[in-house]
């Protein structure tokens, strides 16, 4: 009896969409762009959250010395350095090297630097932190007992940054949730519609199950099985879309931070779990609003 | 079987059945018969369930309809064969397809809801016509898809609401005579009908009705 009862749903599912044929590729379509805004989004805010943990691992430091700084100075800045747990001096640039470096990060336009009578660039520090995550690293404090010394100008440090970017991400999160609630929202609506649109046409045939004895749930599963293949199909052709447009960009290297070409990687398996399962569950309460205003 | 007490039923201020007092047994063959609008097609979708009396109770093998859940009422439309006046064929439907929804709603498995359509259409005559579209069919034939539909599921209750109101008097007898063969297999038949060419020379019980009213009874 059940497996009867299962080919007469499918088959009348897969009817009501034959019949609907239309409506149900531009409604699949627009889910499908829906979704792809949503798992763009997912994608995106994934990667930054992934190089800003990454720049965060990597605490880095410059230290600006002012002009004319003695040698003893210097030494004593430099003794501070070592003595902080994990830090390492990178390197030293000297106001001339700092100078040089300019002027091959400009290259061709680097010709109105010799009409400087004097070099204004500081001399500086670079200084990195190994296993910058431990509890000991207080970049904060190390940049004001630096500042202290006489001879340093100016400390600055990354993390600097990276609290003004993640307060930034803070709000693209809040605008995140209410661009894909408002998303989620749409594709129930338009799935609410499709099957709708569907019990509509379908509404002389529904009348005569009725009356030849049909449950109530006879005549709604087909609709809800509609919704569910729309989520489904849904689901997999925006998940599909996302990988073929993360190909595309994948090939070209991002820089934003630092001189290494920043990895760009796709959704990991639980967020595409993830939107796949929201697109089934999307269908399924479009489907459950859109019989239960007819039954 | 069917038992009716003091039944009424209203449609706006027009008074459909007034007070009906009715009982049917089982395996009877029972015309209900009245001029226009004297509540015939009233009386049979009460008794169907499609419409709630205003007072009154129906009993179907002893169920009390005012008290029964709609899920219930659902299964006892499948123990009840209606063939409505207007026949409620699907257009985009085949004749088959037509037939096999009455069982397909019980959830047979798929092959003997075929081999149970195919004998029924072949008992109505319609086994050349299973993969024709309704309206490509006549009168007498959609009436014939309409029985077919209504006795597949082998109800012990059919309802007939005006079967013949359409048909020529040959296509008449054989509707007829396809009413007294499921008549013989046990069924109980009610067919509501102002025909009177019908109800010559019957010896079945008729009803008539007349302003809602029971007027009348011949046995």
């Amino acid at each position: 009896m059940v497996i009867g009862l299962r080919f007469y749903f499918l088959r009348q599912t897969l009817l009501n969409i034959r019949r609907n044929l239309t409506v149900h590729i531009l409604s699949l379509g627009t889910i499908v762009a829906c979704l792809l805004i949503l798992g763009a989004f997912l994608l995106l805010f994934g990667n930054v959250n992934n190089w800003l943990q990454q720049w965060g691992r990597a605490l880095s430091m410059s230290v600006y010395l002012k002009d004319g700084t003695t040698a003893y100075q210097r030494d004593k800045v430099d003794s501070f350095i070592r003595s902080l747990p994990g830090a390492q001096i990178r390197r030293f640039i000297s106001k001339e090297e700092a100078m040089d470096e300019l002027k091959a990060s400009l290259g061709e336009e680097a010709g109105f630097l010799e009409h400087l009578t004097h070099n204004p660039l500081p001399a500086s520090y670079e200084v990195i932190f190994e296993d910058a995550q431990t509890e000991e690293i207080h970049p904060e404090k190390i940049r004001v007992q630096l500042e202290a010394f006489d001879g340093v100008e100016d400390v600055q440090h990354s993390r600097q940054w990276l609290k003004r970017i993640e307060g930034f991400l803070d709000i693209v999160r809040l605008l995140g949730y209410i661009i894909g609630g408002l998303l989620c929202l749409c594709v129930v609506f338009i799935i609410t519609n499709t099957i709708k649109l569907t019990i509509y046409s379908r509404r002389d045939e529904i009348e005569i199950l009725k009356l030849v004895g049909a449950t109530d749930w006879f005549v709604r599963l087909p609709f809800l099985l509609e919704g569910t293949i729309h989520g489904i199909l849904g689901g997999g052709m925006s998940i599909l879309a996302l990988f073929l447009g993360y190909l595309a960009f994948s090939s070209k290297e991002v820089y934003l931070i630092g001189p290494a070409p920043l990895e760009f990687v796709f959704l990991p398996v639980e967020y595409l779990i993830l939107v796949f399962s929201l697109s089934i569950f999307l269908g399924v309460i479009g489907s459950f609003i859109a019989i239960g205003r007819f039954f | 079987m069917i038992q009716l007490f003091h039944l009424s039923k209203k449609f706006g201020s027009n008074i459909a059945l007034n007070n009906i007092d009715l009982r049917i047994c089982k395996g009877e063959f029972v015309f209900v018969t009245g001029p226009s609008g004297a509540g015939k097609t009233t009386l049979l979708r009460l008794i169907f369930g499609a419409e709630k009396p205003d007072t009154g109770h129906i009993l179907i093998n002893a169920i009390n309809l005012n008290r029964i859940g709609r899920s219930n009422l659902d299964l006892l439309r499948r123990k009840i064969g209606f063939i409505f006046q207007d026949f409620k064929l699907l257009p985009n439907k085949t004749v088959f397809e037509n037939v096999a929804i009455a069982l397909e709603v019980t959830g047979l498995r798929p092959k003997v809801v075929r081999k149970k359509t195919h004998q029924i259409l072949r008992l109505v005559g319609l086994a050349e016509k299973e993969k024709t579209c309704p309206l490509s069919l006549s009168g007498g034939e959609q009436q014939r898809v309409a029985i077919a539909r209504a006795i597949v599921k082998e109800p012990l209750i059919l309802l007939a609401d005006e079967p013949t109101g359409n048909l020529d008097p040959d296509l008449t007898r054989e509707i007829m005579a396809l009413f007294k063969g499921i008549h013989q297999r046990g069924t109980t038949v009610v067919i509501a009908t102002h025909s009177r060419e019908l109800l010559e020379g019957t010896d079945c019980r008729t009803i008539m009705l007349n302003r809602g009213k029971i007027c009348g009874e011949t046995w």
